[in-house]
């Protein structure tokens, strides 16, 4: 049984009180710029995340700065303030076909920069992590994310949202599947109708549970992202994700986090943030026989934060 | 040989971490030995970069792929960045940051306090700054678009409605939007004024009225909605308010962005309260000047309030409308205040009568 045991170990090392004080500080100063010190204090954060994120006792590094985060912010502002601004300049004309026209170019326009926020923020982020020195990268075709969208998109639609869950596990296994860190090369390999019979059944039997299988379910879910992902190493050798959360375990973790951030009017949210960060890594392991020392660089840095920020001021959850 | 303290050493290259040894010597370059091999890094270069958590400090140094260094040896972490900052590489952020682990509850109350500040006092005053530079222009646009998809619900009695123009034109409200009155078919006893102009009036608050003035007081209120910009000054506050809270709450709880839209709409009320009594003084005064008794303000309070539904007292702290006691007195108090009226009235009678006897 000496392959079962994990070999390696995901730990988080962050406290509540030093995340606490890296956010009342980005809050402050975002503040008294009126917003502008916002890409800044993103990197704040994402800083304290990477930094305190270590595997086998090595710390990750988030290379990303303020000033290029800024950079992308402001583009994306602009972007954004020009699709809706052709929208309500449009729809000041007060004719049917312009509203229509307005329309189209929104929502369009919208569905159009999902592959591309996707595709960029994975290339920024990716490009901007780095382990033991050595960067992660993001090396998708962004034509190919395209035609996964646009296919999956309209098959959703058809479908009544059926075919989502198709959707939701063809773009990880394909992003998933394009991230490397150096000369090593991750894969994810899920298949949609165990994703889609998963949630089935995790959705009514937390209707008939009234909400306590909820938490099974996310058991369920977090398993299913973990377990499907290996890292393939240069020499062939491989190592294999695994997931040891449980049920029990996410129940404890989201009952008392959501009690701790009532009692304390949400000053606990630092607390409970990284109580979540310290169980979700602590039950991540990698299962297997590699040679993490023998990684090469290979990726080169891209610094554009465009679609990084793009996502971020819609509200998407790139994480896949 | 084995001088300074141990540290781990990633080249770039592999990921091979590399133990390593490293001292600061004079003059202020850091030196790092592993194996055979030694380097000088000079603290002063600008490819040296640094940052530190609580434990860890990660030095970098040189042009992509950088070679990395971290030191977990709290002395030599200590010593190191107290020579950084004396060297003045250090900046606001690490300064702030470091007064925030010191005190973090009391930096909190600041900051706490400082938000609360400028939410109550700062934001509403550089938003109504920001609605008061913007061309009157948004205001007719504004309204224009509001009026065009509203305008084909409303049952509006044209020929009426001219009469109410004329009505509305004696009295010379607006001097700078020109007003557009209509009359609309509907047992509401209410009026409302949309930005840059159109004013709507109800046939249920017109067949309740006695006098002229009642109209005309009116008229003047919601005129002087139009004539403050109360519309797009409250858009502009609700608008920063909504950017403000969303920066500041930004991924914050989901409980913490639910009191603070509560909060916000509770402010909101009240300021529209405000608003509503501003149009009745700004309303009087105007009704003054054009020789309108401004009694008939008074007479038009009672007269919504004969109709409002009783609300309970504690309700009335929400409603935007408070008929209340306070809003007849304070008309009373000011109409006593501006005294017998100097200018000749216009002539209302007639199109008060001919508004009145035009049943549908």
């Amino acid at each position: 049984m000496e392959l079962l045991t994990p070999q390696h170990r995901l730990a988080f090392k962050g406290k509540g009180g030093d995340l606490f004080a890296v956010l009342i500080v980005n809050w402050l100063l975002t503040m008294v710029t009126l917003g502008l010190y916002y890409p800044w204090a993103k990197v704040r954060r994402l800083k304290y995340s990477y930094e305190h994120t270590e595997l086998d006792g090595h710390p990750f590094h988030f290379h990303g700065t303020g000033r290029e985060m800024f950079i992308g912010f402001i583009k994306a502002v602009g972007l954004l303030v020009l699709l809706y601004g052709a929208f309500f300049g449009l729809a000041m004309l007060q004719e049917v076909w312009a509203s229509v026209l307005g329309f189209l170019v929104l929502f369009g326009g919208l569905l159009l920069l999902l592959p591309l926020i996707i595709h960029g923020t994975y290339r920024y982020r990716m490009s901007r992590s780095s382990w033991r020195g050595i960067h992660f990268g993001y090396r998708g075709d962004r034509n190919e994310l395209y035609r996964i969208c646009l296919r999956d998109g309209l098959l959703t639609m058809v479908t009544l949202g059926i075919y989502g869950s198709w959707f939701t596990i063809n773009l990880r296994n394909y992003v998933m599947s394009h991230v490397r860190w150096g000369s090593s090369q991750f894969a994810y390999k899920g298949d949609g109708l165990d994703f889609f019979l998963m949630n089935l059944k995790g959705y009514f039997l937390t209707l008939f549970t009234l909400g306590i299988y909820g938490f099974w379910w996310q058991k369920d879910l977090f398993h299913y992202y973990v377990d499907h992902l290996s890292w393939t190493f240069s020499d062939g050798r491989r190592l294999q994700f695994k997931g040891t959360a449980t049920g029990g375990g996410f129940f404890g973790l989201i009952v008392t986090n959501v009690l701790l951030v009532i009692f304390t009017f949400g000053i606990g949210y630092a607390w409970a943030e990284v109580r979540t960060m310290r169980y979700i890594l602590a039950h991540i392991a990698m299962v297997g026989d590699a040679d993490l020392n023998n990684v090469a660089q290979t990726e080169q840095e891209h610094k554009g934060a465009l679609a990084e920020e793009l996502g971020d001021l819609m509200d998407i959850g790139i994480f896949l | 040989m084995s001088e300074g303290v141990e540290a781990v050493l990633y080249d770039g290259v592999s990921s091979r971490p590399i133990e390593a040894r490293v001292s600061v010597r004079e003059p202020n370059a850091l030196v790092v030995e592993h194996g055979n091999e030694r380097f000088t890094w000079p603290l002063e270069h600008t490819g040296l970069q640094w940052e530190r958590t609580r434990d860890t400090l990660r030095i970098s140094f040189g042009e992509f792929p950088r070679r990395v260094l971290i030191v977990r040896d709290p002395l030599f972490i200590r010593s190191f960045v107290l020579r950084m900052r004396y060297t003045g590489r250090q900046g606001v952020y690490d300064r702030l940051l470091g007064v925030a682990r010191s005190g973090p509850v009391l930096f909190f109350l600041g900051v706490a306090v400082l938000l609360v500040a400028s939410y109550v006092w700062l934001l509403p005053w550089a938003a109504e700054g920001v609605a008061m530079l913007m061309p009157r222009s948004v205001d007719q646009q504004l309204g224009a678009a509001a009026w065009g998809t509203m305008a084909p619900t409303l049952d509006e009695d044209t020929a009426r409605s001219r009469t109410l123009q004329r009505f509305g034109d004696a009295l010379q409200l607006s001097p700078d939007h020109p007003l557009t009155f209509h009359v609309v078919r509907d047992d509401q006893v209410n009026a409302f004024a949309l930005p840059g102009g159109h004013i709507v009036v109800f046939t249920g608050i017109l067949e309740r009225m006695d006098r002229p003035e009642e109209l005309a007081a009116l008229l003047a209120h919601e005129g002087t909605h139009v004539q403050e910009r109360h519309s797009t000054r409250m858009l502009m506050r609700q608008l920063a308010s909504y950017v403000f809270l969303s920066l500041i709450i930004g991924d914050a709880s989901a409980i913490a962005a639910v009191v603070a839209e509560h909060a916000d709409n509770v402010r909101n009320l009240s300021y529209s309260r405000g608003l509503e009594t501003d149009a009745d003084r700004h309303g009087m005064e105007r009704m003054h000047a054009r020789g309108v008794d401004p009694e008939g303000m008074v007479g038009l309070l009672k007269l919504l309030q004969e109709e409002a539904v009783d609300l309970p007292a504690a309700m009335e702290f929400l409603s935007s409308h408070p008929l209340t006691e306070d809003r007849i007195a304070e008309a009373e108090d000011q109409a006593q205040r501006l005294g017998p009226v100097a200018a000749a009235r216009p002539p209302l009678n007639t199109l008060f009568t001919a508004l009145k006897q035009e049943r549908p």
